[in-house]
Parts: structure tokens; C-alpha cells; sequence
């Protein structure tokens, strides 16, 4: 599964690792809007931007080629839109598509890849997500894969045992959708009586409190400065 | 339906996030106020059930196969504030994970899905109480209206799609809508019999409200559908102003005036109109969903 191998990779130590996730985060936002803006004339700027995240993920000691290619799962929808731009007669468009949204997925790699999911989480809150929704999207992340691997599971048993069912096909699926909901509902159930029981009172509580430093800061202005600089003299 | 990064244009992604953020802060606070810490878990439960449940292949006939994409049916089992923040909790994770759907689109994939996607749904299914019918319809509207927004808004930013890919992928979209209205009644039928007293049927009051807002929402989409289905002429400019202009000619007619006379510039005035009309359908979407609260406490 593509999730576990960014998982994998979140967990180096590399200087990039040990960044506080709002600076990744603020670095971030600050190549994917440069990126975004860039047109087919600023070629040589999406040429930089593609070598400074790569030396960025040889730094992290993150294998480069690997990163790269999870990130090529934006191309194919982005080649069909690349094709359409050749027939209208506009081909450097279709191409700047491709080259914004594969360079974007990079830079989402790359933060995926240097920073857990509690740590990234932990920055949005930094940030003033809503916390509602940051504790949302942190326990959707504990549960996804647990229900994910019961789907995929149920999915199994359902062929092996039915096979070809034609037309109740359909509702073979959605019983099964059912019952992964009930069997979803009382683990949501049981896993909130074992919270309250262990003295859950609305917040995870966090083992490693994580506070920004002089070298986060270093990181944000040797970074999202040069991006941003680059991008604006380029006009 | 997914939006990735790369796609909009500038206007139009600033447009969307300026627009979602403070939107999902309104819902989050006013989910947070209905839900106590308590319920959290079982948010984040059942937004992992919806990512799992796209997991569940249903046949769509001729050997393909859809999948559910759960706005409506999180829209009538938790109710729309919270449906709208677990879809975005849900988006967020598919963009950050997955690469499903971009970070800078976000804001414009939480449009189309979490906040008009599960209204869209709701609205319906309140409307008629929860009955069958009301699912069903839930399901449809819900995916239609998020699908032609992320077209419009794909337009909007000058994206090359020829006159014949336009109406496949309309078709497509209503296709789509249909077997979603099938796959939302079919989970949620399947769901009250498991677990009876699931689905949060709405029992009193709003009842008017709701079908105002119904219909102002099928007309907001109507006009992006009236709008976008112009095939003729799309490599040109003139036409991506044809739809905005339409788009917003169908709801006010004093940004017409403005479109013409303050902005010359073409790619300006597609990008200015196109905002204000995403302006008028949220602005139809809080004054629904304020509509919808307030009868419900006035019950």
C-alpha cells in the first residue's frame, strides 16, 4: 500500500525529519504556490524548482527515484488533459499541466516523507486548523487502515464464497457496505468506552511536545525565500 | 472528481480556498457545538468507513464498476455540519496520502464535495423525510452538482476539454449521479435494517425552508449545467465568457453591467464573473443552512 511506504519514510532522522512540521508545512505552501502560478514560458524555473526538491530528498536520505515516482500518479489523468491541449492546437499548455501537477505531487511527497502523521497534525494546529477537524482527520488516519484491510478482506470472502452473482451483484455490495458499517459503528463505540476509560478527555495527549527552533527558522528562510524570490523576479 | 494541483488557474484556486476556509471553520465550530468530545471518534470512524466503503466495487452495468463517494450518505448519518467536516477531513487525507486531489485545490475539492456535495444531499433527503425517494435523490444531487462545479471550475481556468469530451464527460456525471442515488439508498437501506435509527431523519419543521433551498440549489447547478453545455466554440475565449456571463445573467443581472463596463480584459472578467457566480451558490448554502438551523430551534 502506497500510505505504508510514506509511512516508512517518515520516520528518518535527517535534518529535514527533525524540522517543526508548520516550517515544512509553510515551505510547502510556498513551492506549491510558485509552482502553481508558473506558465509555459517560466520552463527553466520548474527546471530549478525540480532540482531544488530533488537535492532536498537526497538530503532527507530519502531514496530520490522512489519519491518520484509515487508522485507520477498524478500523470496519467494529466496526460489525457495534455493530449486534449494538443489537439486544440495549445501542446505548451497540455505540458504545463503535466509539469504543475507532477511537480506539486513531489513537493506533497516530500512533506509526506519527512514528517509523521501526529507531526503534521501537531503543525496544522500550529497553524490554527480547526482543531475539530485536525482530531477528525487523526483518528479517521488510526482507523483507515484497520478498515481498509476489513474491506479488502470482506471483498475476498465475498468472491470466493459467491463468485458471479449477475444481477444481485448490486446487493451483495451494498449489504456488504452495511455490514462493514455496523461492524465500523461499534468499533467506533468500543474504541470510545476504552478512551473514556483510560481518561480521554477530548485531546490526544503527546509524548513529544515539539516547539520551533532557530535552525525551523533557518529552514523557512533559506527555502521559502529563494522559491518565492525566484518566482517573483521571474515574471 | 478529484481536482489535483496544476489545473486551476490562479483566480480560480485562490477563489475556492478563500471561500472553503472560512466555511469549513463555520461548520467545524458549529459541528463541534452539536457533537461533544465524545463523538469525535465515531467521526473519524465513519470517515474511515466512507474511504473503505470506495473500496466496495458495485457493478455499474456492462462490466464496469462505480463506487460510493459518501457525501449524501454522511450528509444523513451524521447531519450536514458534521458530514461536511469529516468529507473534508476525508479530502484532505486523500490529497496528503494518496496525491488524490491537490493541496492548493483543496480548497475547491472541499467546495465541490464537503460543503456543496453534502448539502446538495441533505437538502433533499430532509425535504422528503428520508424516505426512499429522498435518498435517491440525495445520492444524485449530491454528486451532480459537485461534479459540474469541479467542470465549471476546470473550464473556468481555461482548461482544454474538445465539445465531444464535454458532453461524454456530462454523460458520465449523470450516469454517475444516478448509480450514486442507487448506491446511497441501497447502503442506507441496508444500514436502518442492520442498525435501526442510523439515518438522522429530520421529523418536524423546516419543511418549507428545506424546499426553497432545494430548489435554489437544482437552479444554481441548472444554470452551471445550462452554462457548461455549450459545446460550440470552446477553444475560444468567447465562449468561457459565455458561461460565466450566463451563469451569473441567471441569478443577477447587475454583474452583467459590471462584467462590461470595469473589466476589459477577457481572461479577467471570465475569472471575475466565474468567482461571483461560486459566490452566489455559497452564499445560497449558508443562507440555507442558517434557514435550516433556525427552524429547526425555532421546533
Amino acid at each position: 500500500m502506497r500510505h505504508a511506504r510514506l509511512e516508512l519514510w517518515s520516520r528518518g532522522t535527517s535534518f529535514a525529519h527533525r524540522r517543526h512540521p508548520a516550517a515544512k508545512i509553510v515551505v510547502t505552501l510556498a513551492f506549491l504556490v510558485s509552482i502553481a502560478t508558473l506558465q509555459p514560458a517560466h520552463w527553466p524555473l520548474g527546471l530549478l524548482y525540480f532540482a531544488m526538491l530533488s537535492v532536498l530528498t537526497w538530503a532527507a536520505r530519502l531514496p530520490v527515484l522512489r519519491v518520484q515516482m509515487a508522485a507520477s500518479v498524478v500523470l496519467p489523468f494529466a496526460t489525457v488533459f495534455a493530449i486534449f491541449s494538443f489537439f486544440a492546437g495549445a501542446p505548451e499548455k497540455g505540458l504545463a499541466i503535466m509539469a504543475r501537477s507532477w511537480l506539486s505531487a513531489f513537493t506533497t511527497v516530500l512533506l509526506m516523507s519527512t514528517t509523521s502523521q501526529p507531526d503534521l497534525l501537531a503543525g496544522l494546529e500550529v497553524l490554527h486548523a480547526p482543531r475539530f477537524l485536525v482530531q477528525v482527520m487523526q483518528f479517521l488516519y488510526r482507523y483507515l487502515l484497520v478498515l481498509l484491510e476489513e474491506a479488502s478482506a470482506m471483498r475476498a470472502a465475498a468472491s470466493s464464497r459467491a463468485g458471479k452473482l449477475g444481477s444481485r451483484e448490486f446487493r451483495r455490495a451494498a449489504a456488504a457496505a452495511g455490514v462493514l458499517f455496523a461492524r465500523s459503528w461499534g468499533r467506533a463505540n468500543s474504541i470510545h468506552q476504552a478512551m473514556t476509560a483510560r481518561g480521554f478527555d477530548g485531546a490526544i495527549p503527546r509524548f513529544r511536545v515539539l516547539r520551533p527552533n532557530l535552525a525551523d527558522a533557518w529552514y523557512v528562510l533559506g527555502l521559502a525565500l529563494p522559491v518565492i524570490a525566484a518566482r517573483v523576479a521571474l515574471r | 472528481m478529484h481536482i489535483p494541483d496544476g489545473y486551476l488557474s490562479t483566480r480560480v484556486w485562490i477563489a475556492t480556498d478563500l471561500l472553503a476556509v472560512p466555511a469549513v471553520a463555520v461548520l467545524a465550530r458549529r459541528a463541534q457545538a452539536k457533537f461533544d468530545h465524545h463523538r469525535i471518534p465515531l467521526m473519524g470512524v465513519m470517515g474511515a468507513f466512507v474511504f473503505a466503503a470506495q473500496m466496495i466495487n458495485f457493478p455499474a452495468g456492462n462490466g464496469t464498476s462505480s463506487h460510493l463517494v459518501g457525501a449524501a450518505l454522511l450528509g444523513c448519518l451524521l447531519g450536514p455540519a458534521a458530514a461536511a467536516i469529516v468529507m473534508t477531513a476525508i479530502l484532505a487525507t486523500q490529497a496528503l496520502l494518496f496525491q488524490d486531489g491537490g493541496l492548493l485545490a483543496l480548497g475547491a475539492n472541499v467546495f465541490n464535495m464537503a460543503i456543496v456535495g453534502v448539502f446538495a444531499g441533505y437538502l433533499p433527503f430532509a425535504a422528503l423525510r428520508g424516505s426512499r425517494a429522498g435518498l435517491f435523490l440525495a445520492g444524485f444531487c449530491s454528486l451532480l452538482s459537485a461534479a459540474v462545479l469541479a467542470l465549471s471550475e476546470l473550464l473556468i481556468s481555461g482548461v482544454s476539454m474538445p465539445p465531444t469530451m464535454l458532453s461524454i464527460s456530462f454523460a458520465w456525471f449523470l450516469v454517475s449521479a444516478v448509480i450514486e442515488g442507487a448506491l446511497t439508498m441501497a447502503v442506507a437501506v441496508a444500514l436502518e435494517r442492520i442498525q435501526p435509527g442510523c439515518l438522522r431523519k429530520p421529523t418536524t419543521g423546516g419543511r418549507a425552508w428545506v424546499f426553497a433551498g432545494g430548489a435554489a440549489a437544482l437552479l444554481g447547478s441548472a444554470g452551471w449545467m445550462i452554462a457548461s453545455d455549450r459545446p460550440d466554440g470552446l477553444q475560444s475565449l468567447a465562449l468561457k465568457t459565455g458561461i460565466s456571463g450566463n451563469a451569473t445573467s441567471i441569478i443577477t443581472s447587475p454583474l452583467g453591467a459590471y462584467q462590461a463596463s470595469f473589466v476589459s480584459n477577457p481572461w479577467l472578467a471570465k475569472s471575475v464573473a466565474g468567482v461571483a457566480g461560486l459566490v452566489v451558490i455559497y452564499v445560497v448554502c449558508v443562507a440555507l443552512s442558517r434557514g435550516l438551523r433556525a427552524t429547526g430551534e425555532g421546533a
